[in-house]
């Protein structure tokens, strides 16, 4: 982090933004006030433009916004920034990089390498200029509207994103960022980015979720007494907390470190969605029936939370990937 | 990391490179060869100055800050040195107790004995004060110059061996429960006291139980004032200031090799069930090595939380339980066979079914995890306390 702006100064001005309660607020007011903020430059190298911080800062915002249940292509648009910020050499890159760190929509998917040409979990692809697409040694950033792309509008049970399918097509158009052996290895450096923020949107949801869920038990009353009264119950948000406490520490960890694997960004995002699943379905259950209307807001914290699970590869996946590489350490 | 903290850890690595105990693991088969080598390896480590960092800087050996305490923690977990199990109580409990309560002649009565070698116990716990601490009920009347002792005392570690004990009595049934106790220092070949090692289950004995049958402590043993105990006890109880936890979990962390060599061992290297849980369980180790980093971070910047120290030892404690377990999963029938354990070997030796069970040491020692869960939900989050006032006769009072 430089000198001159601090993670407790970002993470005032990140409470200021979007920690006043409003939960799941306008995406439109949302993203002009990320941009505003300067959040979108914020990893970007000074002489490109940005700020120069790392991911001590995009943690805060990550948590942020995940605090919040802020809408919007946020993570897609920093992949998209990040690949530009290393197409070093092209032309058209200045100008791409400035709009996209100025709020033009860019976005990505959030599901990964396509092996199929179909990229999937693309958020506002409706309202992108481009979208990045990273295909095996290649990756290059496509207007949305080349001819013969399509995109096609996935519902989600999770309404705070809007996720879309996109398939380039054949025409092969689009600006060529990355080839080859440095495709490669941009597009893992992208992957444990995705997977850092969905840590980070997970831990700051999970934290959200649980003081929401403690306030609730301290005014529900039933036998005469606050539920937050119960022991049974106590233990319960007492485990949450240690569960989230310990994956917290171990994101900040990781944002200290020069780089983080794709494993060990793997193995960080599946124990922050896990420990995000568990505790918004711990909230459902803790708040009782009115935890299962639409007039509170648990449902949205669950459906945020399994949607994480699912996108940039899930614990299960991660899980064993995160087993093999302490194997070969082991064995080394 | 500043340069002189950097240069600490290159001293340190350096002398345990030269110094540190090699085949330990293997020789401490029995209680006497444990003693020895705890013996040694104590009064080495405070010839080299490493013994007692966290004392205050007037006694050799102290006045090192708490990042240099990590430091030398970290280096002797990375060199799997042995822990100092039997001085443990000694130069933590003990000395830290005597100075903050410790009369200037107390002080130097029992300090430099410590450095020598002097072995205390800790006699709080009762068969019925455990996590209620404050039930304690041996008794302590005072005749003349002499406090007249009786009662019985439950897990007093390495108490067998100990030369010394910090007992926590009861003076007074009026008030409340806290205002009645009183703390004495024990020399435990006062006659009138027995000691007798505790079974555990895994076969060690890390623990004993105090017998005092009319046992006279003299009134100048007495560390604050008649009913002043359960103060005196919280001093004792908050002195290790969280280095054994992050010790312990970068133990935990250089033990997972112990799992994957087993994976190997039984051919389970493509078995995706293993892979998952052994995933699951190092990233559960580096998070609660994280958290203990943090808790220490914290504590030394002065900006800890009431409770905060409960999160690393429910997050230590509970880890501990699963990496035991998968090693014991592993393990299958050949953990199932008795092997003799390592006295002294930690918590993860390779002998699965002991370690096993001896992880329930964490889980139930040093305030139970239910006990951690209250203090997170009730000082940590503020949650409300539980009415008092149940009664065994009539419930509600």
């Amino acid at each position: 982090m430089s000198m001159n702006v601090s993670r407790a100064e970002l993470q005032d001005a990140a409470e200021k933004a979007f920690g006043q309660g409003d939960l799941a607020p306008d995406a439109e007011k949302s993203w002009n006030l990320i941009a505003e903020m300067g959040w979108l430059m914020m990893a970007v190298p000074e002489d490109l433009g940005g700020l120069g911080l790392g991911a001590d800062a995009t943690g805060v915002i990550h948590t942020a916004l995940g605090r919040a249940l802020v809408p919007g292509p946020a993570m897609a648009q920093m992949l998209v920034i990040e690949a530009l910020s290393a197409a070093d050499g092209l032309t058209a890159r200045d100008d791409l990089l400035t709009r996209a760190m100025g709020g033009e929509v860019m976005t990505a998917s959030l599901a990964g390498v396509s092996t199929t040409g179909l990229h999937a979990c693309v958020p506002d692809a409706d309202r992108a200029s481009q979208v990045l697409v990273v295909e095996d040694a290649r990756i290059l950033l496509v207007p949305t509207d080349s001819a013969g792309i399509t995109i096609l509008a996935r519902d989600t049970w999770d309404k705070t994103r809007r996720l879309f399918d996109i398939t380039p097509g054949e025409s092969g158009g689009g600006l060529v960022l990355a080839e080859g052996d440095a495709a490669d290895a941009l597009a893992r450096r992208l992957k444990a980015q995705l997977l850092f923020a969905l840590a980070g949107d997970s831990l700051g949801g999970a934290e959200a979720v649980l003081a929401m869920t403690i306030e609730y038990l301290g005014t529900r009353r039933q036998f005469d007494r606050p539920l937050a009264m119960f022991q049974a119950l106590k233990h319960r948000v007492a485990d949450m907390k240690t569960w989230l406490s310990a994956a917290e520490a171990l994101f900040w960890a990781n944002a200290a470190e020069a780089s983080v694997s794709v494993v060990q960004a793997g193995a960080l995002k599946a124990h922050a969605t896990t420990v995000y699943r568990t505790i918004a379905e711990e909230a459902i259950q803790l708040h009782g029936g009115i935890g299962l209307t639409m007039e509170h807001p648990c449902h949205l914290f669950l459906k945020r939370a399994m949607l994480n699970c699912a996108l940039g590869g899930d614990a299960d996946h991660w899980e064993e990937q995160a087993g093999r590489r302490a194997l070969e350490i082991g064995a080394a | 990391m500043t340069d002189a903290l950097e240069r600490l850890r290159h001293d340190v690595r350096a002398w345990l490179e030269a110094n540190a105990p090699r085949g330990w693991r293997e020789s401490c088969t029995s209680h006497e060869a444990f003693l020895d080598m705890q013996r040694g390896w104590f009064a080495k480590l405070a010839e080299a100055g490493y013994a007692v960092p966290h004392w205050p800087a007037e006694w050799p050996g102290g006045g090192r800050s708490l990042a240099e305490q990590k430091v030398i923690y970290e280096e002797l977990a990375r060199a799997d040195t042995p822990r100092l199990l039997l001085s443990f109580m000694s130069t933590y409990h003990a000395a830290c107790t005597l100075f903050e309560w410790g009369s200037e002649a107390q002080q130097k009565q029992y300090i430099p004995r410590i450095l020598e070698g002097e072995i205390w116990c800790q006699g709080f716990s009762e068969p019925n004060a455990g996590s209620d601490l404050a039930g304690v009920k041996t008794r302590a009347e005072r005749q003349g110059d002499v406090y007249v002792v009786n009662g019985q005392k439950l897990w007093s570690t390495m108490g067998q061996f100990a030369d010394k004990c910090l007992l926590l009595v009861r003076t007074s049934t009026e008030g409340a429960k806290q205002a009645g106790l009183t703390y004495l220092l024990l020399d435990l070949k006062t006659k009138g006291v027995t000691a007798r090692p505790i079974h555990q289950i895994h076969g060690d004995e890390e623990f004993a139980e105090l017998f005092l049958d009319n046992v006279e402590i003299p009134v100048e043993d007495r560390l604050g004032e008649e009913g002043q105990g359960w103060a005196v006890a919280q001093s004792t109880l908050s002195s290790e200031r969280g280095l054994t936890l992050l010790e312990l979990s970068a133990r935990m962390r250089g033990a997972l090799w112990r799992i994957g060599d087993l994976i190997r061992e039984t051919g389970r290297e493509n078995d995706v069930g293993i892979l998952r849980d052994f995933g699951r369980l190092t990233t559960r180790v580096d998070a609660t090595c994280a958290l203990a980093d943090q808790f220490l971070a914290n504590r030394i910047a002065g900006v800890e939380r009431v409770g905060d120290a409960s999160l690393v030892k429910l997050s230590y404690s509970r880890t501990l339980r699963e990496f035991t377990l998968l090693g014991l999963r592993l393990g299958g029938m050949d953990a199932q066979y008795h092997t003799p354990i390592t006295f002294g070997g930690g918590m993860e030796t390779g002998n699965w079914m002991a370690d096993f069970m001896n992880s329930y040491a964490w889980t139930i020692a040093g305030g139970s995890d239910e006990v951690q869960r209250n203090i997170i939900s009730e000082r940590l989050l503020a949650m409300p306390r539980e009415p008092k006032g149940w009664t065994l006769a009539g419930g509600a009072a």
